[in-house]
């Protein structure tokens, strides 16, 4: 019977393929799902560490839930993003539960992908989801309705090597250079000073991430937030060309051309943490969560390990990324996969996986003293706090994706030097602007 | 000596090629011996070398059995792609079949790029309930390497001599026993090197590899890729993968450049 | 006998149609009907009929889709001549029964193709960075200064790597083609003491041209899909210096779900390549013509 009505819905399909609707859900959220049969949800995950920490936590979840199992589905970050949106055309879902990105979530849920989860988290007794830290709790929420429940932060911070800030010969000829006291950078001048500074002592002042497209986006948007500016104003019109961004564009050129590693138009995440690591680099701007990374005893830093710090990024506003849970509209399982989420996101649970090492998203996880004890101590936990509480998501809107890499290619262009600052910004605005009023 | 003299300047030209080809795996097989740490540190030689990379890969990937798929779909699609494309390819090269017209149009239908490809077929695979399974990606390389294999046998087919197989009718043979028994192996070196360049690019790709395998169907390309995370490169592990996917193809293609010499059919006619 | 023969050559060509129908029939009907509608992947219900509106703006307005294309054809330019070029001369060489360590190197020198692309370019991601990796480590022992991937440089970097990576394959092509050539006219021009220059020219490269077609026209093909080597390495920068038209179709179909724009770009760029396919068939076929 499924055979024929998939081959049948196939058929219709070919002929008639403005006329095919988007995919329905099977079972509406408000019909329970049938509590003795079983049923096997299947998870799709990014192989990476993090994964191995829920999947052991997922553990327990199938000793006290006999009824529901789970399937995980890891598979590269490149893999997720077509592999979600093609189970989301397929009559029914490949995937009951999903990672959503933060460039795809107000796509996937103004798109009808998604399904909202307020009713769920409104029955769901201790939940606290006003315990979620806001900015990364505000992700999820899209024209007033909740569609994702944060499972990892990726906000931006100011990784640093103490050890190079701590040195009494740096500080003293910090001192009699620029007559004030080396300290970690506040403001973008201080900073591409100090990234001079370091740079004229033999180590590179900054290691950047000027890749096209996502990575310098990322990355410049801190010294935009930094400079006053934005890419889109408070009355909603699109403003990354104003003097804010001509001047932190012009900063982070001078910056790069001056004080960063050379030839390095290309470098992404990868070069940036491999130069810290080998301590030819002084700071870098970075996940926050890169931190116990580098300071890992058997790390990619070697002996280095223990001689960063976290910081947050000059100017204090971060650039925020995340991962949110989500459930597809066209599951079956709508129920089982909320319990799943509840489970895995509550309170105690997800205190568990912090303590593993995974990045922390709820205030109370972070002000816990037994995660402090357990987990990066105290410090850590307090700066990644009040770096997720001052940030702002990468990108918003339905278009995201495209924004951040046509606004990408026009800022790498200008790092390039094959478009003025004033040039690029304005291509970057007019193509943002464009973007936007697409129907 | 005269040889040897005459020799040593093709032995240095063909040695030089073969360290520019071989330089970048030496490197790698550096590389995956190396701890995270002596990886970022990649000009430093006094590293001391730890087979953890190789453990993890051997044991703690999936990346054996990501192996076996890729060699299967690679063999099926080359065992597809040839015996279909072989017989087609002949009656173009002798017959000229539905002209130049034909013969371009099968071309064209690979230059379709797989991005527009990908969601038509995903939506077939899904609707034959083959997602996750080696026949999905199969039919998805059959749609590249079909029509390539085709067209580059084409091409074995016109240097075979037409009094070949006239010779081999009058003898009483069909058309069919003529193409098989007659002309087919006097193309063996065009055989096996058709197979081998369908294998190669049935072994690289990852794109339609990527969408339509799953955790059980998954193809060594995706496999090596997966080390690639939104957390960084896991160089190391992925060298080891890299190394571990070469050896096995540089003995099979030891063992296939035997039949790229000439084919013993074509000799026995002539004599 | 004849009537045999008619139905014998369709019987030889039948299997191919009907696998190529199944496989790529819906497909290519139902990308050719995407490229007519504005179809967007995150709203497929309301996909819209436009007729042959995106085609007109892309061949009229979109800058970024010509910029690809031409730094695609580049590319394939300077990747596939020199891979014809380096490729010929190896397999030259292999070919030779007197050279040394024939199969060994038949094999070893093959190497390159047998990872996957990506990893590839990985690879060379960091063999050519100028902090963490070795080759410009050891040019800059002999004074060399080279920004691999600058503005300037980048897309010819790329077609280096695909250099390394494909001129194995055109090696056995080429070597595949060489062994199927007839023994007599070479025994033949031996016996008239042609050198070995005036063989090659007179006698190998006529008889060789199928095959040279065939491995030109494949690898082309071929070169024109490329876009691994710019996701692992450049993301099309710097600016859009390395943006190629297989990773612009990808960016405009798959990230920005447009599906209906880049099904009318693969369909422009298949006449494209079409033109440039036949236009060079055509070119080899009249001098081989020329020649006999």
């Amino acid at each position: 019977m499924k055979a024929v009505r998939l081959l049948s819905l196939l058929a219709v399909g070919m002929l008639l393929m403005s006329c095919a609707a988007p995919p329905t859900p099977r079972t509406s959220p408000a019909q329970p799902a049938a509590p003795a049969a079983s049923v096997t949800l299947t998870i799709v995950m990014e192989q990476v560490p993090d994964y191995d920490i829920v999947a052991k936590l997922t553990q327990q979840f199938e000793a006290e839930h006999p009824n529901i199992k789970i399937a995980f589905d890891a598979m590269p970050y490149d893999a997720m993003r077509d592999k979600i949106l093609t189970s989301f055309l397929a009559p029914s879902a490949t995937y009951d539960v999903i990672i959503v990105d933060n460039p795809w979530m107000d796509e996937f849920a103004r798109a009808g992908f998604l399904l909202p989860l307020d009713d769920y988290i409104a029955k769901t007794p201790d939940y606290d989801f006003g315990d979620f830290v806001g900015p990364l709790r505000e992700i999820g929420v899209v024209d007033g309705k909740v569609y994702g429940v944060p499972y990892y932060n990726y906000a931006l911070g100011l990784i640093v090597r103490q050890d190079l800030f701590d040195n009494p010969d740096y500080q003293a000829k910090f001192q009699q250079a620029f007559s004030k006291p080396l300290t970690i950078p506040a403001t973008l001048e201080d900073y591409v000073e100090v990234g001079k500074f370091f740079k004229a002592q033999g180590v590179f002042g900054a290691a950047m991430q000027p890749q096209r497209g996502y990575k310098i986006f990322e990355e410049w948007k801190n010294w935009l937030y930094a400079a006053g500016g934005n890419l889109i104003g408070e009355d909603g019109s699109v403003i990354i060309d104003n003097a804010a961004g001509q001047r932190a564009l012009e900063m982070y050129i001078d910056m790069h051309r001056s004080a960063a590693p050379p030839n390095s138009l290309n470098w992404g995440f990868d070069e940036a943490l491999r130069s810290m690591a080998s301590g030819e680099s002084a700071t870098m701007l970075s996940y926050n969560w890169m931190l116990p990374t580098l300071n890992k005893p058997d790390g990619p830093a070697g002996t280095l390990a223990g001689k960063f710090a976290l910081y947050e990024a000059p100017g204090g506003k971060a650039v925020l990324g995340a991962w949110h849970w989500a459930i597809p509209k066209n599951t079956a399982n709508a129920d089982a996969a909320w319990t799943y989420i509840a489970w895995l996101t509550s309170k105690s649970v997800d205190k568990q996986r912090v303590i593993a090492g995974g990045a922390p998203t709820r205030v109370s996880v972070m002000q816990d003293p037994e995660v402090w004890e357990k987990g990066f101590g105290r410090q850590y936990y307090e700066t990644v706090l009040r770096i997720l509480e001052d940030a702002e998501p990468l990108a918003r809107g339905a278009r995201a994706e495209e924004i951040i890499n046509e606004v990408g290619t026009e800022l790498n262009s200008a790092v390039a030097g094959e478009k003025s600052v004033a040039e690029a910004l304005k291509a970057a605005a007019e193509k943002t602007r464009a973007i936007l009023a697409r129907p | 000596m005269r040889r040897l003299q005459r020799e040593l300047p093709v032995l240095f030209a063909l040695s030089l090629a073969l360290g520019l080809v071989a330089f970048p795996y030496a490197w790698t097989l550096l590389t995956s011996l190396k701890t995270e740490a002596a990886i970022n540190r990649a000009l430093a030689l006094d590293f001391t070398p730890t087979l953890l990379n190789w453990r993890a890969v051997l044991f703690e990937s999936n990346i054996p059995l990501q192996m076996r798929n890729s060699l299967l779909v690679g063999l099926l699609t080359v065992s597809l792609a040839l015996l279909v494309g072989a017989p087609a390819a002949y009656a173009f090269s002798r017959f000229g079949v539905g002209g130049s017209g034909l013969r371009f149009a099968i071309l064209a239908a690979q230059m379709l790029p797989p991005a527009t490809l990908i969601v038509p077929l995903f939506l077939i695979m899904y609707s034959l309930q083959l997602l996750d399974s080696l026949w999905a990606v199969v039919a998805a390389h059959l749609t590249f390497i079909l029509p390539l294999a085709t067209w580059f046998l084409i091409g074995f087919f016109d240097d075979v001599p037409r009094d070949l197989e006239e010779q081999a009718m009058v003898d009483g043979c069909t058309p069919w026993q003529a193409f098989y028994k007659v002309v087919l192996p006097g193309i063996r070196p065009g055989l096996a090197a058709t197979g081998l360049f369908g294998f190669v690019l049935s072994w690289n790709d990852l794109f339609y590899a990527l969408l339509l395998t799953g955790k059980n169907s998954a193809t060594l390309p995706v496999g090596v890729a997966g080390f690639w995370t939104f957390r960084g490169i896991e160089m190391g592990r992925m060298s080891a993968a890299i190394i571990l996917a070469v050896v096995p193809m540089v003995f099979a293609s030891f063992f296939v450049q035997k039949y790229l010499v000439r084919g013993i059919g074509g000799g026995a006619i002539k004599g | 006998m004849l009537r045999s023969l008619f139905a014998f050559k369709y019987r030889l060509l039948f299997p191919l149609l009907l696998v190529i129908a199944l496989i790529l029939g819906y497909p290519l009907a139902y990308s050719f009907w995407v490229s007519l509608h504005d179809y967007r992947l995150t709203a497929i219900a309301q996909a819209r009929w436009v007729g042959l509106e995106q085609y007109f703006t892309i061949l009229a307005q979109n800058a970024s889709f010509w910029n690809a294309l031409r730094n695609t054809v580049i590319f394939v330019g300077v990747a596939v001549g020199l891979e014809l070029g380096l490729g010929l001369w190896l397999a030259l060489l292999l070919h030779r029964k007197t050279t040394l360590f024939r199969n060994f190197f038949r094999s070893a020198l093959l190497v390159p193709m047998f990872v996957t692309p990506i990893a590839v370019g990985l690879m060379f991601r960091f063999l050519l960075n100028s902090q963490l990796g070795v080759v410009p480590a050891v040019l800059r022992a002999f004074g060399i200064e080279v920004d691999w991937f600058s503005a300037r440089n980048a897309l010819l970097t790329l077609a280096l790597i695909d250099v390394w990576q494909w001129t194995p394959f055109m090696v056995l092509l080429l070597l595949a083609g060489l062994e199927s050539l007839p023994e007599e006219p070479f025994e033949a021009a031996k016996v008239d003491g042609a050198s070995s220059l005036q063989t090659f020219w007179h006698l190998t490269l006529p008889m060789l041209r199928p095959t040279i077609m065939a491995a030109v026209i494949i690898r082309m093909l071929d070169a024109f899909k490329v876009y691994e080597y710019v996701y692992a390495i450049t993301r099309g920068g710097p600016g859009e210096s390395t943006e190629t038209i297989q990773y612009h179709i990808y960016r405009v179909g798959f990230l920005y779900f447009r599906l209906g724009e880049a099904s009318a770009m693969s369909y422009v760029l298949i006449a494209v390549i079409l033109v440039l396919v036949i236009m060079l068939f055509y070119a080899l076929r009249r001098e081989s013509l020329a020649q006999r």
